[in-house]
């Protein structure tokens, strides 16, 4: 009661200095949410990339092609256990280029089969996947579901029509046959569709000259390879090695290569946000000492009766301590409240029309970001309690 | 044996070259239930004498007893502890804390003792009453006149039954009727509960009405007398 009392006695400096730790914690859970999201997106990559092996044509190849019979050849490769041909398009051709931490709206064509082999599972809210067989089905990723607000029985052309198209664009009407469950992770992002209607697609990309003397059936854009399920990284760049040199005319990635990638972009990430939140935070702590040992300076009368009547060293010093404490836990949870009130507004009210988030609150970055203010407040007022618990009752009885 | 016993108690403060004799060599007793003015001239010692007592100093030579107690014995967690249960300290400014308000600074010693609160309220209560504050019970210390706030902080000094309360100066800050006032609401605690009281005065008409009077001069006892009986009933 009293320390709250304390707290409150000098309105205008203790809401200074909360109003420190509240900027230093809200700019933590702000960066760390966005270090957060971010991390998702990667933690997607490397269990998408940590799993399989991509296979590509050789580097100096102009066309990204493959011809299909390299999927047979690979299968001979010991260790491969299967082997899917995909292709990739670009969901919204065209639009304006936009920065964003999140992975653009793409049409993702594959065998559904390859779900059972991917260490990335996707699982659907609504609806089943686009079967290998029909044609003109789509599973959507939940966000570019709610991007352009479709549900299964809808339909939606694909690729987009951009509002700049040119007169040979064409894109085909698909029905959404599912909608997966959210991942944070790159499948929010993708519309999934057969590989027959994939080959559609590429032909539609094709320069018209080409389109009919090349059959697509007959060529892939990449090639996902699998070895035995929870096959470990090591293993699978063993794998990747052998195809390397057994299969012409191919060139396979080391998935180690990709993930080691994508967790140092994840790393540098992270500690630069975090390095300006704490940097931000150690300041609002720098601002408790000061109010603390101003705190004591005035209260050195205090002090010396609290010790006159038996309080031991140890009393005022904890007397002292639990106020700095308080003062980092209002800071910590004001700074907290305000920063997912951004978060959620972010994320909600002005979400971006591509569905992306930017922040993710975790209950990690929770702890952290309230943990760490209480325990600065709490750091803060050792030396200014020390000082307090120290002082001389005698002299502290006869000060002013 | 004595409430209190002090046997060559000396406290000396060295200034550069200079020692400085505060209190030099006081030997003395005081019986449990006792009402002793303490007076001398200003810098004779009476404070550091208190301060002594109170285990507020620690004494250069010589040693205390406090009910038995050889307090040169005792560490500074003791000795917290001995401050908080068996002495009683009022000084002169009072030293409310203003942000509470009677019954919370009346209760702070309770603060500092096992189990403080939960028998300490009752008796802070009383105690309030028995000074004669039971309307200001919640008024903050700001609002109270001198005389209010001394009582408040005799009050206190009493919260936890001490068998010994010290008070410097206390009616140095109020006027003489003020004053006479306090002194009588120290004598019928001192009577009614047997508690020793230590008074430091500079006033020699309230010294006068004490049961036994010491005169420091120089950091010694100069006088150490027991006066007439008479002098000792209530004004
Ligand atoms: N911390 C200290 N350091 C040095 N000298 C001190 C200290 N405290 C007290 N003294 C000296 O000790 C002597 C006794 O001081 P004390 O405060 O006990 O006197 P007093 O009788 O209470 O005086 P007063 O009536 O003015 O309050 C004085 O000469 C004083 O200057
Ligand atoms: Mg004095």
């Amino acid at each position: 009661m009293e320390i709250i009392r304390n707290v409150g006695r000098h309105k205008l400096r203790s809401f200074l200095t909360i109003s420190g730790i509240v900027i230093g914690v809200l700019a933590l859970t702000t960066m760390g949410a966005l270090a957060e999201n971010f991390n998702a997106l990667i933690d997607g990559g490397v269990k998408y990339f940590g799993g399989s092996i991509q296979v590509g044509p050789p580097d100096g190849q102009a066309a990204n092609l493959l011809p299909m019979s390299k999927i047979d050849e690979i299968k001979k490769v010991g260790g491969v256990e299967a082997a899917f041909p995909g292709y990739q398009f670009a969901a919204k051709p065209g639009g304006a280029i936009v920065v964003s931490f999140g992975i653009p709206d793409t049409i993702v064509a594959g065998d559904p089969d390859e779900n059972n082999y991917s260490a990335l599972k996707v699982t659907y809210a609504q609806g089943r996947p686009a079967s290998a067989s029909s044609h003109g089905e789509v599973a959507l990723g939940s966000t570019i579901a709610h991007e352009f607000n479709k549900k299964v029985g809808d339909t939606i052309d694909l690729p987009v029509r951009p509002a700049d198209a040119k007169p040979d664009f064409v894109n085909h009407s698909f029905t959404v046959v599912g909608v997966l469950n959210e991942t944070k992770t790159a499948p929010d992002s993708f519309a999934y569709i057969n590989i027959a209607d994939g080959q559609m697609l590429l032909r539609d990309s094709l320069p018209a000259s080409l389109q009919s003397s090349i059959d697509v059936t007959q060529i892939t854009e990449g090639i996902s390879v699998y070895g035995k399920p929870g096959s470990s990284l090591s293993n699978l760049d063993k794998i990747a090695d052998r195809i390397n040199s057994q299969v012409t005319g191919v060139k396979a990635t080391k998935p180690s290569d990709l993930v080691n990638g994508f967790k140092s972009g994840g790393a540098i990430f992270t500690a630069i946000t975090t390095a300006a939140a704490l940097l931000a935070l150690i300041i609002g702590g720098l601002s408790v000492v000061n109010t603390m040992f101003m705190s004591v300076a005035e209260r050195v009368r205090e002090i010396g009766l609290k010790k006159a009547v038996g309080a031991t060293t140890f009393n005022v010093m904890g007397e002292f301590l639990l106020e700095a404490t308080l003062i980092g836990l209002i800071g910590g949870l004001i700074g907290y409240g305000l920063g997912v009130l951004i978060v959620v507004a972010r994320n909600t009210l002005f979400a971006p029309a591509d569905g992306s988030t930017l922040f993710l609150i975790t209950p990690a970055l929770t702890i952290f970001a309230i943990g760490f203010a209480t325990v600065l407040g709490a750091v803060a007022g050792v030396l200014p309690a020390w000082r307090a618990a120290r002082l001389d009752p005698v002299i502290a009885l006869r000060n002013e | 044996m004595a409430n209190v016993r002090l046997i060559e108690l000396t406290k000396h403060y060295k200034r550069g070259s200079e020692i400085i004799r505060a209190l030099d060599g006081v030997t003395l007793d005081i019986e449990r239930g006792e009402f002793v003015a303490v007076v001398g001239r200003s810098g004779s010692g009476k404070t550091t004498l208190l301060d002594l007592l109170g285990l507020l100093l620690k004494p250069t030579a010589g040693s205390l007893f406090i009910d038995d107690i050889d307090t040169s014995q005792l560490g500074d967690r003791q000795r917290a502890q001995m401050r908080a249960r068996r002495v009683g300290f009022v000084f002169q400014e009072y030293n409310l804390l203003s942000g509470m308000n009677v019954l919370e600074n009346v209760m702070l010693p309770l603060r500092y003792v096992k189990d403080g609160k939960a028998s300490g309220k009752q008796r802070a209560l009383e105690l309030i009453e028995r000074v004669g504050l039971t309307d200001r019970i919640k008024h903050r210390t700001t609002e109270l006149s001198g005389g209010q706030m001394q009582r408040v902080a005799i009050a206190r000094s009493m919260v936890n039954q001490p068998s010994l309360i010290l008070l410097d100066e206390p009616t140095g800050a109020v006027d003489t009727e003020t004053a006479q006032q306090l002194v009588d609401l120290l004598k019928r605690l001192n009577s009614e509960d047997q508690v020793t009281i230590v008074l430091v005065t500079h006033d020699l008409d309230l010294a006068g009405q004490a049961r036994r009077q010491i005169k420091l001069k120089d950091g010694k006892v100069l006088t150490d007398e027991w006066l007439p009986e008479k002098e000792l009933l209530p004004a």
